[in-house]
């Protein structure tokens, strides 16, 4: 088909469209709490094999090239670059960091749990400790009234100097949910992961053991967006863009030219 | 009567085909390892009593070119760049050996090691399972390296080594999936001395600059094919009106 050029073309067209817009969606989050940046992947359409190599060329012959014609690119998937964004200190006691693997559990509304590693938790009135959604984290932690000094241990553990007693109390351990294939994760809104058929099972486990990450207390992980990165792949899909409409263009003068010439 | 219009019409299919692959080239040009097409154009000979001239032009899509694509490191465990000209086999969808330089590699849940088009990794005896929820990493010699993460200080264990090939002195070509392949079956023979670079990918070896020029080229000779066919009726005209007798 002679315009198949233009059909090459068209899907080169919207195959750097989607990556720029994974690019612009990471440049977006480039302050939102340990976001983790994707990364597109592109594949090779099918080619249309007109000819075989090695197909029969006569009865005692055999093509040595085969006529191979590719029929062009598509994204074929985001990766979520999970590598640790940098620690941030802030210095309130709630807010809490995962400095390693894993993800802290959430109850989100409608009783499914939501994963995050955005730890800028807050309290609420009846001293639950809850999300900026206000989803309450799993296994719930609540922190009584007038409780003073409250520290979250490297595993975990989170205890509180309550008014007439001398020694700290315990009220409760955070627990860090890990998974096999991190990567397949569902991203949702609010910076929560869900689990998926890819992902596996959550497996909860102690901060720090088992390859999970150490909770830091009173730091905040930042985003993994590095933004020189995404500007220099942004100019890369930005010309590769405009090659491909270079490329339709020419196409269509080709074609231009042999309706008005013939 | 001349048949030069013929002549002309196949080389105007032979430059859209030209544009095409073109196209294709481009619009690959961020497909980590892609190899591009290089069209090549054989005159097609009428052999016979009369004279020689008739050389209708028959292009295909002889190879693809070997040159290495940029190097670009993403520091991630599982992403590899192949030297030289060695290739990793994987295992096509018809289960078939088949070889690539695509080297984004991940692992399914079920544990199996997959490079970036979904194809099983092949390593010493058939692709790679790695134990779940261990920690696995490629080594320069393209060892699977696996670690518990119960016992974070012990040295990585080798698990396997992933199947690293020769290409150099084999004939090799794209099959319709995309994915490398001896013609008329057949597999390579392993490199022992091939090295991998882990934390890095190679990108497409397709030079924007080059394949721009090469689509201005292929666009001038289709306009100029065009002019011939232009002529070539031009001709036929002339020579039926001094036939006419009015």
């Amino acid at each position: 088909m002679p315009s198949s050029a233009l059909q090459v073309a068209r899907t080169g067209l919207e195959a750097q469209d989607t990556r720029m817009r994974v690019i612009a969606n990471n440049l977006a989050n480039v302050s939102t709490t340990a976001f983790k940046r994707d990364r597109a992947n592109f594949e090779t359409l099918a080619y249309q094999d007109t000819r075989v190599a090695g197909a029969q060329s006569s009865t005692e012959t055999a093509y040595a090239t085969g006529l191979n014609l590719g029929t062009g690119v598509a994204v074929q998937s985001t990766t979520r670059m999970e590598t640790q964004g940098s620690l941030q200190t802030t210095g309130n006691a709630f807010d809490l960091a995962l400095d390693g693997d894993g993800y802290f559990q959430i109850q989100m509304p409608g009783g499914q749990l939501g994963y995050t590693r955005a730890g800028n938790f807050s309290r609420t009135a009846e001293g639950q400790l809850v999300t900026s959604q206000g989803y309450p984290v799993q296994p719930g932690i609540t922190v009584p009234e007038g409780a003073t000094s409250i520290t979250v241990s490297d595993d975990g553990t989170v205890s509180a100097q309550l008014a007439g007693q001398s020694e700290p109390t315990q009220l409760g351990q955070i627990t860090i949910a890990s998974f096999t294939n991190p990567v397949a994760l569902q991203a949702a809104s609010d910076n929560f992961m869900l689990e998926t058929a890819g992902s596996g099972p959550a497996q909860i486990g102690i901060a720090g053991e088992q390859g999970r990450g150490h909770v830091r207390q009173g730091m905040l992980e930042a985003s993994n967006v590095n933004v020189v990165e995404e500007l220099v792949d942004m100019i890369e899909t930005q010309r590769a863009y405009e090659i491909n409409s270079k490329m339709i263009s020419a196409v269509d003068e080709m074609l231009r030219n042999a309706n008005q010439t013939l | 009567m001349d048949r030069l219009i013929y002549t002309a019409v196949s080389g105007m299919n032979a430059s859209m085909n030209r544009e095409r692959v073109i196209a294709s080239n481009m619009a690959n040009a961020q497909t980590v390892g892609f190899k591009a097409e290089i069209l090549q154009a054989t005159p097609t000979t009428l052999e016979g009593p009369q004279l020689e001239v008739r050389a209708l032009s028959s292009s295909e899509v002889s190879a693809a070119s070997m040159k290495a694509g940029g190097l670009n490191r993403t520091n991630l465990p599982l992403d590899i760049a192949m030297q030289g000209d060695a290739m990793l086999a994987v295992q096509a969808m018809d289960g078939q050996e088949s070889y690539t330089r695509r080297g984004d590699l991940s692992i399914t849940v079920t544990g199996v090691l997959q490079n970036g088009d979904g194809l099983p990794v092949i390593g010493q005896s058939g692709p790679i399972t790695v134990p779940a929820g261990s920690k696995v990493s490629i080594g320069p010699d393209g060892g699977v390296l696996v670690s518990d993460p119960d016992t974070p200080d012990a040295a990585p264990q080798v698990l396997d080594k992933v199947k690293l090939v020769s290409t150099a002195g084999t004939k090799i070509a794209k099959d319709i999936a995309g994915q490398f392949r001896v013609p008329n079956g057949g597999i390579l023979p392993v490199d022992e001395n091939a090295q991998v670079i882990p934390g890095a990918l190679e990108q497409s070896n397709v030079n924007p600059s080059e394949v721009l020029t090469e689509m201005i080229a292929a666009q001038r000779l289709f306009d100029m094919r065009t002019k011939l066919v232009k002529t070539a009726g031009d001709l036929d005209e002339a020579g039926s009106r001094l036939m006419r007798l009015d």
